[in-house]
């Protein structure tokens, strides 16, 4: 006879809500949104919170969790696309002068330049590098093999080296110009 | 910097372990960065910048009403079970002096013997009553006798009628 467990609130204390930062950076990732993200994350620490009873049964808690994120985002998405989502063939546009000196450093460029990136590869490449997460975890995440996990992530970061470099080949240019 | 130009080339191509990402991170964010590497700084600084973001919003208030009114009952009937049992403790350790007493005619009365002495007055005229009340079932039990003799004859007079029919006597 199975027996089934139900998770404590302590228990689920430790195991969900401690990670809440990382779900809300993962949330922020996939909607870029703060407001949508923190709802985002609510939504789903109340759906778990009704599913408890379940969770004792589920393997790996924490890739669960980032799974139904991503769905949920993903349905967030789906609703509002209008107001949220940016096409997922858009590519990142190279910043006029005006840009230029609104977006004042390269981090925020750069940070942008990841935002810009499809939602597949911008996901998986902060779990890998913001959340050092495993391939296998992200593959399982997203629900992509291990194979294609590393081709999105290698397509992501040559995106941004490739920017990166434009962008430092511009910069060099202005001054010399 | 040799094996940090390979390095950034596997890691670029996706092809780096975690170990390798994070001596590459340690090597961009912690030690000297070669000019030819400086470039890349930006983007490892900008990943731990973002690891340690956090949610603005009180996400950890979601589930703690559910859990007080849980913990409220818990505490209500630990602190019930431990007061009744020192309760219990304290009056099991200090028997009461003064449980050895009878009550008689509305007197407290402490002496034993005397409580004895009473009790076996008061059975023995109980016994007393109950003998004087069997005494009606002495007449009861010569009742029964003079029936009994009723009985016989009746059993006499069958016997008669018998004997009669079988010798055909009219």
């Amino acid at each position: 006879m199975r027996h089934y467990k139900c998770m404590e609130s302590t228990q689920f204390n430790t195991q969900i809500l401690n990670h809440s930062d990382k779900l809300f950076r993962f949330a922020k990732s996939i909607l870029r949104n703060v407001d949508a993200a923190q709802d985002a994350v609510q939504e789903l620490i109340l759906k778990l919170w009704e599913k408890k009873d379940q969770l004792d049964e589920v393997e790996n808690l924490q890739a669960f969790t980032m799974r139904s994120m991503r769905n949920l985002c993903l349905d967030t998405i789906r609703q509002r696309r209008d107001e949220v989502e940016i096409p997922i063939e858009f590519e990142y546009i190279e910043p006029n002068p005006y840009h230029q000196v609104e977006r004042k450093d390269l981090a925020t460029r750069i940070r942008i330049m990841i935002d810009n990136l499809p939602e597949l590869q911008r996901t998986i490449i902060r779990m890998r590098d913001v959340e050092e997460m495993e391939i296998a975890e992200i593959g399982y995440v997203m629900s992509l093999t291990e194979n294609a996990v590393s081709v999105n992530l290698s397509r992501a970061r040559q995106k941004i080296r490739e920017q990166i470099l434009n962008e430092q080949k511009r910069v060099e240019e202005t001054i010399w110009n | 910097m040799e094996l940090m130009n390979e390095l950034l080339e596997k890691y670029f191509r996706g092809e780096t372990s975690l170990e390798e990402e994070r001596a590459l991170k340690k090597y961009f964010l912690k030690g000297t960065v070669a000019a030819e590497h400086e470039i890349y700084r930006t983007m490892f600084e900008v990943f731990k910048h973002e690891s340690n973001e956090t949610a603005n919003a009180p996400l950890k208030k979601v589930i703690p009403e559910q859990r007080k009114i849980k913990r409220v009952w818990f505490q209500t009937f630990a602190y019930s079970a431990v007061a009744a049992s020192l309760f219990l403790l304290v009056w099991i350790q200090f028997p009461h002096a003064t449980d050895d007493f009878a009550v008689i005619d509305g007197k407290k009365i402490e002496s034993p013997e005397y409580v004895q002495r009473y009790t076996e007055i008061k059975l023995s005229k109980v016994n007393n009553i109950l003998a004087r009340s069997m005494e009606p079932m002495k007449s009861f039990n010569h009742v029964r006798q003079n029936m009994e003799t009723l009985q016989n004859v009746r059993d006499i007079r069958n016997k008669m009628n018998s004997l009669q029919s079988k010798l055909q006597i009219k």
